[in-house]
């Protein structure tokens, strides 16, 4: 049940190789600063991470999947990282990173990554151009509260939907508690879903879960 | 609800929420769902209920003190994940650990591989209803455990590797317990393939059932043996081998349709493979040591530490401030038991790790749940999800 050689998926020739590597992230990088104005990043010494301006991010990723020499087809995972606390940093507080893999050739692997200043958190959502930034995103807003332009859904996902604040910012105190009551219905995201699937919505449902009144017990928020 | 179709029929649909305790969410889980009859018409999943802060807590502590936690992410393969976190540092510090510990580590490494997808496939064959399988599995898995008990102390979250090397070295009839091991895992796939190749219900039940295409799955960043099954011929143990899997004879399983049925088998003839690395690393096993001189991270050792003043000053730095990695950005990537696992290590060149941000391969897969679901019956929305494995704890983190 091998796929044959024609699909572009079958099994690579021969693994990565040190020099393979090498060769892409210098073509990758070349043509990226040439077009894109990118700049390496001096704190990867182990791979190659491009930074580039948060307002072209998507048509750098839109050509580094679409151009033939790169097929960056896989967005392997897009975070957050807060700089507040490094060492002798001088650069916006906030970056985001994309780490990108290709599932054509072997060897390409890069790494992307965007200043986002604190008081002006917002980068253009990639939802569209790789489906699992969807998720990602919202993960990213949940955790650093950084705004994903054009998202369709940036709604919390690992913390409840009651949390206030966002917990992997540095100055968010680890052992801070909150009382957290709320159950997210998730009637209007299943609305949101059927609407995209072309239905129309003549009558909402009533909520499947008991109202926030009904479960606090009494307690204060 | 009352909705017009795309068709232009106006309908009632059911809403219902299918979990986050139910025992075919194998964690916890919420898909909440439009039903027409008992079709999905429209699903949204929910995560993050066991979400327990994985990386702030790692922020507070020693990159030796991660390793527990790492435990606890696919808590069916620990060491897989322990194998994942420590190979991403020891490539920060430039080190190559001694032949013994990468041998062991393929060993002890495609043994959890075994048992992560003994788990997987028997519970999806559970939900299916066929539960004698489970038995079938559970039992050589047992076995595994006790091997497991005794190397580390732990069965289920082993923290059995460290950074630049292992816990320990392992102990007598180690190398004649698992040699004993891997004939009845054997015989169990044979057994549970005879009771399913060829059975009507099984066939049935996932021949075609929440397929998706190759182009999609990439889409949505899968990886794995998940991938693999939508014909997707990619393994990081052969395109971008690590701990010297270029040296061991192996094949890869690939499906063609990206349907529940693939997804299962590929993963059961996996296990097969696995097995074979097994012996082949049982073979070239010898006597060694299994943790690097490197005095930056390995303790020196209780005879020198005992005699030797700077032994005991490094000794002390080692366990109270850490083993520090140079300052920079790291992501290094192994393939755990469901694809590719990601750390991306940001130092400060402290014993601390700056931050943390894991890539469970998990994750991607069940954001393209939606999709797979959508069209079928409820019973095959549990078949789609047993067999992607979602494994909650390293999905919500």
């Amino acid at each position: 049940m091998k796929p044959s050689a024609a699909t572009p998926y079958h099994q690579a020739a021969e693994p990565a190789t040190a020099e393979a590597r090498a060769a892409f992230e210098k073509a990758a990088f070349a043509a990226l600063a040439e077009r894109f104005g990118a700049t390496l990043d001096p704190l990867d010494q182990w791979g190659l991470t491009a930074v580039v301006d948060r307002s072209r991010i998507r048509e750098v990723l839109q050509f580094l999947r679409d151009d033939p020499s790169f097929r960056m087809d896989t967005l392997l995972d897009s975070c957050g990282v807060d700089y507040l606390e490094y060492p002798g940093h001088d650069l916006p507080r906030f970056a985001v990173v994309y780490i990108l893999k290709s599932m054509v050739a072997v060897s390409h692997r890069l790494r992307l990554k965007v200043w986002v200043e604190e008081d002006d958190a917002v980068v253009p959502s990639v939802h569209d151009l790789y489906a699992s930034a969807n998720w990602q995103e919202r993960e990213t807003w949940d955790q650093y509260g950084i705004v994903f332009e054009g998202h369709p859904n940036l709604k919390r996902l690992l913390n409840h939907a009651d949390f206030e604040g966002h917990p992997l910012r540095k100055d968010y105190p680890a052992q801070r508690r909150q009382w957290l009551l709320a159950n997210d219905p998730m009637i209007d995201q299943l609305e949101a879903r059927l609407r995209v699937l072309g239905y129309e919505i003549l009558e909402s449902p009533a909520p499947t879960s008991p109202s926030l009144e009904e479960t606090s017990f009494g307690r204060k928020k | 609800m009352k909705v017009i179709t795309p068709e232009g029929d106006k309908v009632e649909l059911l809403t219902v929420n299918i979990g986050p305790s139910h025992p075919a969410t194998h964690g916890a889980l919420r898909n909440f769902v439009a039903l027409d009859g008992e079709t999905i018409v429209a699903s949204v999943p929910e995560i993050g209920y066991l979400h327990r802060g994985f990386e702030k807590m790692v922020e507070r502590g020693t990159y030796q003190q991660v390793l527990p936690y790492t435990d606890r992410l696919n808590y069916c393969s620990a060491i897989l994940n322990n194998i994942g976190f420590c190979h991403a540092a020891e490539t920060m510090f430039g080190v190559e650990i001694p032949e013994r510990a990468t041998t062991l580590r393929v060993l002890l490494g495609e043994l959890s591989r075994v048992i992560d997808h003994l788990v997987c496939v028997g519970a999806a064959l559970v939900d299916l209803g066929a539960l004698t399988n489970y038995w079938y599995f559970f039992n050589p898995r047992e076995d595994i455990y006790k091997i497991w008990e005794k190397l580390s102390g732990a069965r289920l979250t082993n923290a059995f590797t460290r950074v630049g090397g292992l816990y320990r070295d392992t102990y007598p009839g180690f190398e004649d317990e698992v040699r004993a091991v891997l004939p009845v895992v054997e015989n169990a796939i044979g057994e549970v393939l005879k009771l399913v190749e060829h059975n009507r219900i099984f066939l049935d039940r996932t021949r075609g059932v929440a397929a998706i295409s190759a182009e999609r799955a990439i889409a949505y960043g899968w990886t794995g043996p998940c991938l693999r099954a939508t014909g997707v011929d990619r393994d990081l143990r052969k395109d971008e081998p690590y701990m010297g899997y270029d040296t061991y004879d192996f094949q890869t399983v690939v499906g063609s349709t990206g349907d529940t049925y693939d997804r299962l088998m590929v993963r059961m003839f996996e296990m097969l493979e696995s097995i074979s690395i097994c012996r082949q690393a049982l073979d070239r096993l010898r006597p060694g040591p299994v943790n690097t001189s490197d005095a930056r991270l390995s303790l020196p050792g209780q005879d020198k530490a005992y005699h030797d003043m700077e032994a005991l000053i490094n000794h002390f730095k080692l366990v109270y401030e850490g083993v520090r990695p140079p300052a920079g950005e790291y992501y290094g990537a192994t393939e755990a038991g469901n694809g590719e696992l990601g750390f991306l290590i940001v130092s400060d060149g402290t014993g601390r790790p700056y931050r943390v941000k894991v890539r469970p391969p998990c994750f991607t897969q069940f954001s393209a749940y939606h999709e797979m679901v959508e069209g079928g019956l409820v019973a095959d929305s549990v078949a789609c999800l047993s067999s992607l494995n979602i494994v909650a704890g390293e999905l919500d983190r």
